[in-house]
């Protein structure tokens, strides 16, 4: 990497920055759309298909991919990404039920309208029909998130977007580029968004003087409360700001067409820009536009690229120190720190440029000639950004509302893996992993501590705390027979090498974990058969098994936890006798075809008056026993073939009843706020005739989803009974190198886009 | 530089509990480390407690740490032709595995006292070897000089260590390595990635935040 970047015209050579992408780009440049000459651009369309040989994208063709991939955007119904973007607000939340969505009715058909006056552009017509066509097939996935959008197209989160692993951030909603945004999107609020994460977050965070004041208006109401990453959008850019521009420079057509109307420039610097509505966030990873040169010049006298805030309105991209360009009329790379220098063919009308940044490497890259701007975006926000200087130029863009002429999912998949094989090569700290917390050392002590062996992959000592951390997460869910093997082996194995070497702490070490897997074998067994019981309803049996084994948790919390079994055990109740009641409808139902006298009018009497009398829940104990009486009645004079199903209903029902009275009585008095509530709530379900089928809260109430969260409660009382904590520390490590990539991507270090942990380490 | 943001542990716990994770994501990889460390007994149970589809046929685990088994024992012969039964492949493909395998045979030799038997096996099958390429030769020749030592504790460590339980490990853990590539299963454990990104990403943050730490094995937080 000694040659001299930017002066050989076609071997483009990064500085420095990395290795890694200067080789991808290269190994793309040969697949341009158009080629350097404008006889490609005269030849037309075929110069432009896409190389779909190439793809090794996300499966299929694009218009499927597409779809496809939308679905990953916040409404993807797994739970996954549901929830990931769950306290957004409008948005549903992964703990309501399934049922509830209704915000999201009725906003398709705004959003029809706007195919056709896009393919109205003639020179355009080809592009734009396509772009519809994929439009309108995503549009009923899209749509509804929406809500806000109205100026601009709404358009789906680009495909080659989803490398990131801050995706879930990304969003492209257009906000309506109206009065507010000028407010919110003005260079001194520039990064108000992230400002008002960070200021909030911590109080001692005032970089730029001016931002961590202002507060945003769309967010003032939840300022006050740290907001959760969940809460952030990072804003893709989607069109040319209406206001950031210069003034002889006219907006047209949803934002994406630019149009110079005035005086040329004469100058060299001078020109007019514009800059895109919202910065680019570099959790992108990599962020990439398409340009096409629309005017008549054959070499354009327009500049593209990226701008910060700070940059002015009356210079081309690359002029003013705060932005780069690649400038048309001679294929110059304009940039701060070199001024001019060749870079790339010179390009004009009917070219399409593409233009990409890589905040993993701060490396820009155009499709035209590969990599060049090392260093850039190190500092601070940019913005896309172009420049034009004569009148009657013009350009279109393409901010992923249409398919790409370049192959950029290719580009960006090969980039994420490179750059996650670099992470994957970062040394183990060890000492790090093995430090006490109570400790007060600081991270960047301890990583001067590395143990710089990356030759090995899977040495003793990680062995050993992955074993650990399995043996721990085995235990906690009660994996006991896997913990068992798990345990044997590993002793078997230090046992085997132990005759060779007498160094024997693991030895002793492993000796430990078994004794406490023994110990802890009976008690996997006994918690998970209680859970196992609750699950299957027989809370008898689960309470039995905690008097005997964990009478300890019967007794936290002030017999909380017993409540909630006492509860749910009358559900079951309630639940049995439901199903009884069915069974007995049916016999009746059958009954009734045959001649069976004035028994059924009375038995239907009998059910409805059982619904209403119980309705009121608050006087459930007594409203019981008139119910019972009548079901007495008519049991007495009911069909013989329904004889047995009604004693048995009988008994049942008056089982339940019992057993809601001792409740009652037990807990009547009790003035825990919680306590009463459930016990009001579980009371009403009475109320139904069949409350699995009752819906909302109730069959929230019963379901078998009731069981599992009642399971899961018991489980981490038992495990923090036992002082282990609520969640394996397995599980725990996941999650906070997850919050850690999120914050850094968050805190806009580009790199973190592509150490994707679900991608990398679950698929 | 920008003062540092800090993040208290209230906060960092709360966004813990949003990151999406389930059970499932994390008894697969679970199952992987079982797998490539040839836990097969573990992974057998784990398939059917934690009712997951093995990835792998569990009998390739089993041979794989029969063969790791031989090497350790020091039974090279048994081990080579084990690795040949599963595939051949193997070793044809890979001449430097080979000849550490070989030179794993002549140690075993020599930790013998078969001396005979060791310079007939070397000079007729190592030899030629060593000649094939320069780093093969030295490796050759630092196994040789073990013969000129009475007793390995006098030798100096670099050649001592051949006799080590550890050269026994490395050995095995290539073959393993091998092995598990011509399975195309992958070779490194994810889990041990897990720790590697564990480290890359404090790092990082670190320059931006002060957060809480995280005792990775008891899995508690504590503010800085």
């Amino acid at each position: 990497m000694t040659s001299r970047p930017g002066r050989s015209s076609s071997i483009p050579i990064p500085r420095s920055a990395s290795s890694t992408s200067g080789r991808n780009i290269e190994s793309l440049i040969p697949i341009p759309f158009v080629s350097p000459g404008r006889q490609a651009a005269m030849q037309g369309t075929s110069g432009r298909q896409p190389t779909e040989p190439r793809r090794v994208g996300p499966e299929g063709p694009r218009s499927v991919t597409t779809t496809h991939n939308i679905s990953v955007s916040p409404v993807r119904s797994t739970a996954r990404s549901v929830s990931l973007v769950s306290s957004v607000p409008g948005r549903t939340s992964s703990s309501r039920p399934p049922f509830e969505p209704r915000v999201i009715r009725g906003a398709p058909a705004e959003h029809i309208e706007h195919g056709p006056p896009q393919s109205t552009s003639p020179s355009q017509a080809r592009r734009v029909s396509m772009g519809t066509v994929r439009a309108s097939v995503t549009q009923p996935t899209i749509v509804p998130q929406h809500v806000v959008s109205s100026s601009t197209a709404a358009f789906p989160r680009p495909a080659y977007l989803n490398y990131s692993s801050l995706r879930h951030f990304l969003q492209t909603d257009a906000q309506p580029s109206t009065l507010p945004s000028r407010v919110a999107e003005s260079p001194s609020a520039a990064s108000s968004r992230a400002q008002s994460y960070l200021s909030s977050v911590s109080s001692d965070n005032d970089d730029e003087s001016s931002l961590a004041s202002v507060p945003l208006p769309t967010r003032s109401s939840n300022h006050v409360a740290a907001p959760m990453p969940q809460d952030q959008v990072l804003r893709l850019p989607t069109r040319w700001s209406e206001q950031d521009r210069h003034h002889n420079l006219n907006v047209f057509s949803d934002g994406r067409e630019l149009s110079f109307q005035g005086p040329s420039c004469s100058g060299d610097k001078e020109g007019s820009s514009a800059r895109a509505n919202h910065k680019i966030p570099p959790a992108c990873g990599i962020y990439y536009y398409e340009v096409e040169i629309m005017g008549k010049e054959q070499k354009a006298h327009i500049s593209i690229g990226f701008a910060a805030p700070k940059a002015k309105f009356n210079r081309l991209p690359g002029a003013d120190p705060h932005s780069w360009g690649y400038y048309g009329e001679d294929g110059s790379a304009l940039s701060p720190d070199r001024n001019n220098v060749h870079f790339g063919p010179p390009f004009g009308t009917g070219d399409i440029i593409g233009c990409g940044i890589d905040f993993s490497a701060n490396v820009a890259f155009y499709t035209r000639n590969g990599p060049v701007f090392e260093n850039i975006g190190r500092h601070g926000d940019l913005y896309p950004s172009v420049g034009v200087q004569h009148n009657g130029e013009a350009i279109r863009t393409n901010f992923g509302q249409a398919r790409f002429s370049y192959d950029i999912d290719y580009h960006v998949q090969q980039q994420c893996h490179a750059t996650w094989s670099k992470i994957i090569t970062t040394p183990i700290d060890y000492t790090r992993l093995r430090e006490e917390p109570s400790k007060p050392t600081s991270a960047s002590n301890a990583s001067s501590n590395t143990t710089g062996d990356n030759t090995t992959d899977t040495n003793d000592e990680a062995k050993d705390i992955l074993n650990q951390l399995i043996l721990s997460y085995l235990v906690h869910h009660g994996y006991a027979q896997t913990a068992k093997a798990f345990s044997k082996r590993q002793k078997d194995r230090t046992a085997s090498s132990e005759l060779l070497d007498n160094s024997s702490s693991s030895k002793v070490k492993l000796d430990a974990a078994e004794a406490k897997v023994g110990t802890m074998e009976d008690d996997i067994e006994s918690r998970t058969n209680i859970v196992n019981a609750i699950l299957e309803g027989q809370i008898d049996s689960a309470i039995d098994t905690l008097q005997v084994k964990f009478p300890e948790v019967l007794e936290a919390d002030n017999h909380l936890i017993f409540f909630k079994l006492r509860c749910r055990k009358f559900v079951e109740l309630i639940l049995e006798t439901a199903e009884m009641k069915k069974k007995l409808k049916d016999i009746h139902e059958k009954e009734i075809e045959k001649p069976t006298g004035p028994d059924y009018t009375q038995n239907t009497w009998a059910s409805e008056d059982m619904d209403m009398d119980v309705d009121d829940d608050s006087a459930i104990p007594s409203e019981f026993h008139p119910v019972l009486e009548s079901g007495t009645n008519w049991n007495g004079t009911g069909p013989s073939t329904g004889l047995d199903t009604t004693t048995k209903y009988e008994s049942a029902l008056n089982e339940a009843i019992v057993y809601g009275q001792t409740l009652s009585n037990d807990y009547q008095s009790d003035p825990r706020p919680e306590v009463q509530q459930l016990f009001k709530k579980t009371f009403g379900i009475v109320a139904w005739e069949d409350p699995l089928t009752a819906g909302g809260a109730t069959a929230e109430l019963v379901g078998q989803g009731a069981r599992v969260t009642l399971s899961h409660e018991v489980n981490q009382a038992i495990l923090r009974s036992q002082g282990r904590p609520a969640q394996p520390a397995l599980e725990t490590l996941w999650r906070h190198i997850s919050a850690c990539i999120t914050q850094l991507g968050i805190f806009g270090v580009g790199v973190a886009a592509f150490a994707d942990m679900e991608r990398e380490l679950l698929q | 530089m920008p003062p540092k943001v800090t993040i208290r542990k209230e906060e960092w716990e709360k966004r813990l509990h949003d990151v999406q994770v389930t059970k499932s994501d994390l008894n697969r990889l679970i199952m992987d480390y079982l797998v490539i460390e040839g836990y097969k007994s573990a992974a057998e149970e784990f398939s059917q407690e934690a009712n997951l589809e093995p990835p792998v046929d569990f009998e390739s685990i089993e041979s794989r740490m029969d063969i790791r088994e031989a090497l350790q024992r020091g039974d090279v012969e048994d081990a080579i032709t084990r690795v040949n039964d599963l595939n051949p492949e193997i070793l044809d493909t890979n001449p430097a595995l080979y000849f550490k395998l070989q030179q794993q045979k002549l140690i075993e030799y020599i930790r013998q006292g078969r001396i005979e038997e060791a310079l007939q096996f070397a000079q007729d099958e190592l030899a030629p070897r060593g000649e094939e390429s320069p780093e093969f030769l030295s490796e050759l020749e630092r196994t040789m000089a073990l013969l000129a030592f009475e007793s390995a504790p006098g030798a100096p460590p670099a050649i001592a260590e051949l006799l080590s339980p550890a050269q026994r490990l490395k050995t095995a853990g290539e073959v393993n390595a091998a092995i598990l590539e011509s399975l195309s299963q992958g070779k490194e454990v994810k889990l041990v990635g897990l720790l590697k990104l564990l480290c890359w990403g404090e790092t990082l943050l670190g320059e931006k935040a002060e957060y809480p730490k995280l005792n990775v094995l008891s899995g508690t937080f504590v503010d800085k």
